[in-house]
């Protein structure tokens, strides 16, 4: 029998503490610790960016690291990005772009986009193709992926 | 309501994160399930050791073939070939042995790797002709219930071979119209073994209660698995429940049963609810596309009619049957184009091998016999000196012209739909510059599946409306559509509508979710459902109002009479004497009537793409893509378009990326690294999606299907912009850098340039 | 969903408290990029792990005129990201700030990068055209060792290093010659890169280095330039086929990368 791991984070905003073993990685900690289903598993080897969340601000593939490793740290995943009832632009955007159809992968779509659009307020549809080159859509062929994150830009950029 | 690109009813859903779906689901008391594959490709078990796993801490069973008593141990909706866990042998690679079952996935993963199965090697054969050589050890050599007669009709057929399906057509005198014609062409084509990725990998959880067996799983076709399920436990349809949540993906790969039946059985043994879940590597391990040799001849007069086509196909099946007899069949059906040719003959054959089990994918064979086709179609017409888009042009079937005898007649103006590409394309038939191509494609697919499908509605008391319906959400849009049709019929708001899913207690028949049919076939059973419900909210108004039926009119959400009017709330509210009751209305259809004719419709490819090639690493690039939807009305055109890109970006991953490839009796690549799918920086510069709209079809307000169309002709457009930006012809898929560099290395450089 | 297979964590804040934890069967990790992947696919199962995260010492970075110091803990965005590093080392910080996506670069470090030693790295290739080198702590009963190893001999083989179990990497080490001229370029067309091509020109050394293409990067030095032939060296190569390419093809693709980085550093 290992040790579990003691850890104190703070998740969407709301700090907590747990036990978990060293072995539970961080999107099984989410989807069946904590619930917090939004965050998918699909690749298992952090190349299509369904599991992306933002630890300390920054992208993470969380079906490859580790549970005990948020210990100390911010961590949002998607049921942290709306704001109480209204969407966040980003999501907004998604919604209105018809940047989503079977939507498994638009959690870590708008998780990533979030980590884009704080580095660079103003992306090229060059730069943001680059940047969402680690997150896979099997459904939308992409394109108003890469609409929706301009649009949500603007929309950001103006309020 | 329809016609117009409104919000999508889940999107809301979908990007925050709240949106479920199978994988997602915790039930209470809840085991976990771990496979054990099977590590040689073709093999009897001589002996599993589940000592160590059992000893596991956590563990609860280690579940066999041999562990399923008196239980219909097999599944498969054409032909009940595939054991829920290997029984005496294995077929191929990865085949699940043991189901081991934990308290948590970590226990029962430790306890997988404590089993021990111990084989007895028999010969492996990867490729179709290794399968069918003169001696080759059977694959499947025993007799099997089919659940489809005319599937076993041509089984029986097939004598002592490795053969798991023939299907052949022919009409006039084929080698007669080649004996005479003046030209001949030739063209031999390899179409790759693919994986659809839906992103959301196999999972299902099941349980029993009171003897009912409860299954929710990410499946396509819940009906279809209910009988699967059914046969097996020796139940009743009626005490069999299974539940599609939204899928994370599907593209047909979620067609027909997978891992229902181990859950169940896992369930059924340990009596707790069990899930299922594979991983990717599962996944692949599971079901794949079909990869195909298809050899084609064509005969042309002068002026490039199409005097004959003759086509060879061999699809490799995989292991077991699953859906690959209809996929070839269809593939049969399609690959000659949607032309109008006096003299056909094509023979397909589907073959078992020691590789991972062929289903469904979307195009459902008419990729690969488009591959063929078209790209023969090209070279004739190079060859004979005639403009590419002329030799179609003078092919295509005209509308209500039968291109494949016995069928409904063609429901599209495919001419109208070329000339948009070519426009959309600027193509010019003599413009040629170094190293840029331009390639289109036509295909007409018999779509639709079988048009059986019910549905209902339900108006409440306060006006609000549910419509029950058996098809599922995969992200192809039938939640939103089906509602928008609703709302239309009903004359009401959209936002007045729910649309509840794929629940085979709860909701009514559907056959399955597929082949494009939804839209045109459910929705003609959502049509049909509203106008039974108004018309008993017209003899309640007539009732009430009192006057004849014929005085009322429904519409807008109002019953008016000749003297008064009647919200639809009001009606109901007055029938049942307050806020309390429903009224109920029940859509069917079934093959009667306008739908007697099949295919129910035609599903249109029409597609162009200009490709540019690098002159030092022969790598593609895809500059222009057009893409034709001919869908009749566009209940939502914003999810038609969706659908057309979609559908297309998967075409251009055969086209140019992805290949699942067998090194001896293991997969290669089953991972995410190895298989290449498109990405954000694979898009092409120029998108034009186009909609046709001439109200041509069966479905509701003239609606016919969606979502295949444009990835069927891709590999040839492509296929064909290749080779005429470097001069040289290819045979195979995909169409990686270095595929396309050999194939420039066989041509002088000068010559590429001029 | 697959899973780890089972392991203790230890989570030590000081670099002595980690040299005494760390053995053949108590594996050091960071980011977990390549080595969480490892354990996952059953190549590895070390009994401990031990989280080099929280050592304040591993993430500093230092830039003097003539030297470059990168602790081995700095991750991918961290280094490309500094501006000393982006003034003097302007290659390596664009190596760093494209390689992977934007989840690896956030996680990963140099140091990982360098110990798990996969042939496909970009990072290696980069270090060793730069004639970098590694620093590597020892825990011993006499107190800490300290060694230094140029990466060009810190990396022997597919996923080998020099390193012991019983070491750390500390720091990357990367002189600093503001009279060399240096150009890095890759093919790729997959997840993976099919070639990686250095090209580094300065007074005293000229060197082309070429990784990815086969089990680990291969230097080769010339006098000038005009000295470094790309067919020579293309043909020269240890090539590992594998889906990113075949031998003729990756060696084609090789000698077409070269001649360009030669130019480009020709150009300067």
């Amino acid at each position: 029998m290992t040790s579990p791991i003691s850890i104190k984070v703070t998740i969407n905003g709301r700090a907590t503490s747990h036990h978990v073993p060293p072995r539970m990685i961080l999107a099984e900690f989410l989807r069946d610790q904590l619930g917090l289903t939004g965050t998918k598993i699909s690749c298992e080897i952090q190349v299509c960016g369904a599991c992306t969340v933002l630890v300390d601000g920054k992208p993470i593939s969380s079906c490859t690291y580790l549970a005990a490793d948020i210990d100390g740290r911010e961590v949002m995943t998607i049921e942290g990005v709306a704001e109480g009832d209204s969407l966040h632009p980003i999501q907004q955007a998604f919604v209105d772009h018809n940047a989503l159809q079977c939507g498994f992968c638009t959690p870590g779509f708008v998780m990533a986009t979030l980590a884009l659009l704080a580095e660079n307020q103003n992306p090229t549809e060059d730069d943001v193709a680059h940047y969402l080159e680690g997150n896979i859509c099997r459904c939308t062929g992409y394109r108003p992926i890469i609409k929706a994150v301009i649009d949500a830009a603007d929309r950001m950029g103006t309020s | 309501m329809t016609g117009m690109s409104e919000e999508r009813v889940d999107a809301h859903a979908k990007v925050t994160g709240k949106a479920l779906y199978a994988l997602d689901l915790t039930v209470s008391g809840m085991l976990h399930g771990h496979l054990v594959r099977s590590t040689r490709a073709h093999a009897t078990i001589r002996s599993i050791d589940v000592a160590a796993a059992l000893a596991t801490e956590g563990v609860v069973a280690a579940i066999t073939a041999d562990d399923l008593g008196d239980l219909f141990a097999r599944y498969g909706h054409i032909v009940a070939d595939h054991p829920i866990l290997a029984i005496d042998k294995v077929r191929y690679y990865g085949e699940p042995v043991v189901l081991v079952v934990a308290d948590n996935p970590y226990a029962a993963a430790d306890g997988a790797s404590h089993v021990r199965v111990r084989y007895a090697d028999l010969p492996v054969m990867i490729n179709p002709e290794d399968a069918l050589a003169e001696g080759a050890e059977r694959i499947h050599s025993e007799d099997y219930e089919y659940g489809d007669r005319s599937f076993e009709e041509a089984q029986s057929t097939l004598g002592d071979s490795n053969l798991a399906h023939v299907a052949d057509l022919e009409w006039g005198d084929v080698d007669g119209a080649f004996a005479s014609a003046p030209h001949v062409v030739e063209s031999n084509v390899t179409y790759p073994m693919l994986y659809a990725y839906a992103m959301e990998p196999y999972n299902a959880v099941a349980w029993f209660d009171e003897g009912e067996l409860e299954v929710v799983s990410t499946a396509q076709h819940p009906f279809q698995v209910r009988s699967d399920l059914a046969r097996i436990f020796s139940l009743p349809l009626n005490q069999v429940r299974v539940r599609s949540p939204l899928l994370g993906g599907g593209y047909g790969s979620k067609s027909y049963t997978k891992v229902e039946p181990l859950a169940a059985v896992a369930a059924w043994i340990t009596g707790r609810p069990v899930k299922v879940a594979t991983d990717v590597d599962g996944a692949i391990h599971t079901t794949r596309a079909d990869g195909a040799t298809i050899r084609v001849r064509s005969a042309f007069a002068d002026d490039g009619a199409i005097l004959a086509r003759d086509f060879d196909i061999t699809f490799n099946t995989g292991a077991y049957a699953d859906n690959g007899p209809l996929v070839l069949a269809k593939a049969v059906n399609r690959c000659y184009g949607p032309y109008l040719i006096p003299n056909v003959r094509v023979r397909g054959r589907a073959v078992f091998t020691n590789t991972v089990p062929t289903s469904s994918y979307r195009g459902f064979g008419a990729p690969q016999g488009n591959l063929a086709g078209e790209l023969n179609l090209d070279q004739a017409a190079e060859k004979i000196g005639i403009d590419p888009a002329e030799i179609r042009r003078r092919n295509l079937v005209p509308p209500g012209g039968r291109h494949l005898p016995g069928k409904r007649g063609m429901d599209a103006d495919l001419v109208g739909d070329l000339e948009l590409v070519l426009d959309a394309l600027g193509w010019k038939q003599d413009q040629k510059l170094p190293l840029r191509g331009t390639g289109f494609g036509c295909s007409a697919s018999d779509a639709g599946a079988f048009p059986v499908s019910t549905a209902t509605v339900r108006l409440f008391p306060d006006g609000s409306v549910t419509v029950l319906t058996g098809s599922t959400e995969m992200g192809q849009g039938s939640r939103t559509a089906l509602a928008q049709i609703a709302a239309r019929e009903l004359g009401i708001k959209l936002d007045r509508v729910r649309v509840v899913q794929s629940d085979t207690a709860a909701t009514p028949y559907e056959r399955t979710t597929g082949a494009s049919r939804t839209t045109t076939l459910t929705g003609l059973a959502v049509q049909r459902a509203c106008r039974d419900a108004l018309r008993k909210l017209e003899e309640i108004g007539a009732e009430k109002m009192d006057c004849t039926i014929e005085e009322v009119k429904t519409a807008d959400g109002v019953v008016a009479g000749p003297q008064g009017e009647l919200g639809y709330d009001e009606a109901i509210q007055w029938w049942f004497g307050g806020v309390q009751g429903e009224i109920t209305g029940v859509g069917v259809v079934r093959r009667a009537g306008d739908l007697k004719e099949l295919p129910p419709f035609w599903e249109i490819g029409m597609v162009g793409v200009t490709v540019t090639v690098d002159r030092d690493t022969g790598r593609p690039t895809v500059e222009h893509l057009v893409t034709v939807g001919d869908v009749g009305h566009a209940i939502n055109p914003a999810m038609v378009e969706g659908q057309d890109l979609g559908a297309a970006t998967q075409g251009l991953g055969a086209a140019l990326f992805e290949e699942l490839i067998y090194d001896g009796p293991q997969l290669v690549n089953p991972n995410l690294v190895d298989y290449r799918v498109p990405r954000t920086t694979d898009v092409p510069k120029r998108i034009d999606t186009i909609i046709v709209e001439n109200a041509d079809g069966v479905g509701p307000y003239g609606a016919k299907g969606s979502g295949e169309g444009s990835l069927n002709p891709i590999g040839g457009a492509v296929a064909s912009a290749v080779a005429r930006a470097i001069g040289v012809w290819p045979n195979e898929l995909p169409l990686t850098p270095e595929r396309v560099w050999r194939l420039m290395q066989t041509r002088q450089v000068s010559d590429i340039d001029s | 969903m697959s899973v780890l297979p089972a392991f203790d964590l230890d989570r030590p804040v000081s670099l002595s408290e980690a040299l005494s934890l760390i053995s053949e069967e108590a594996v050091p990790y960071n980011g977990g990029t390549e080595l969480l992947l490892a354990m996952r696919a059953g190549f590895l199962r070390p009994d401990r792990l031990v989280d080099l995260k929280r050592i304040p010492e591993l993430k500093r970075i230092e830039v003097a005129d003539d030297q470059v110091i990168i602790g081995g803990g700095a991750t991918h965005d961290e280094a490309s990201g500094h501006d000393g590093i982006r003034a003097t080392l302007p290659v390596l910080a664009e190596t760093l700030s494209k390689l992977g996506n934007p989840r690896v670069r956030a996680a990963g470090t140099l140091g990982g990068n360098l110990c798990f030693a996969e042939p496909k790295s970009d990072v290696a290739t980069v270090l060793m055209a730069l004639d970098a080198s590694v620093r590597l702590l020892g825990g011993s009963p006499d107190g800490t060792t300290t060694r230094d190893v140029p990466v060009a001999e810190f990396i022997v083989g597919p996923y080998t290093t020099t390193r012991t179990s019983a070491e750390i990497l500390s720091q990357i080490r990367i002189p600093v010659d503001t009279q060399s001229r240096m150009t890095y370029m890759k093919y790729q067309t997959m997840e993976r890169p099919t070639v990686g091509v250095a090209v580094s020109k300065s007074p005293n050394r000229t060197v082309a280095v070429i990784g990815a293409i086969g089990p680990i990067p291969e230097v080769f030095q010339a006098a000038t330039l005009d000295d470094l032939d790309p067919e020579t060296i293309a043909a020269a190569l240890d090539v590992i086929e594998d889906l990113t390419g075949a031998d003729d093809y990756k060696r084609h693709i090789a000698a077409l990368l070269i001649a360009r980085a030669i130019e480009k550093v020709a150009a300067g």
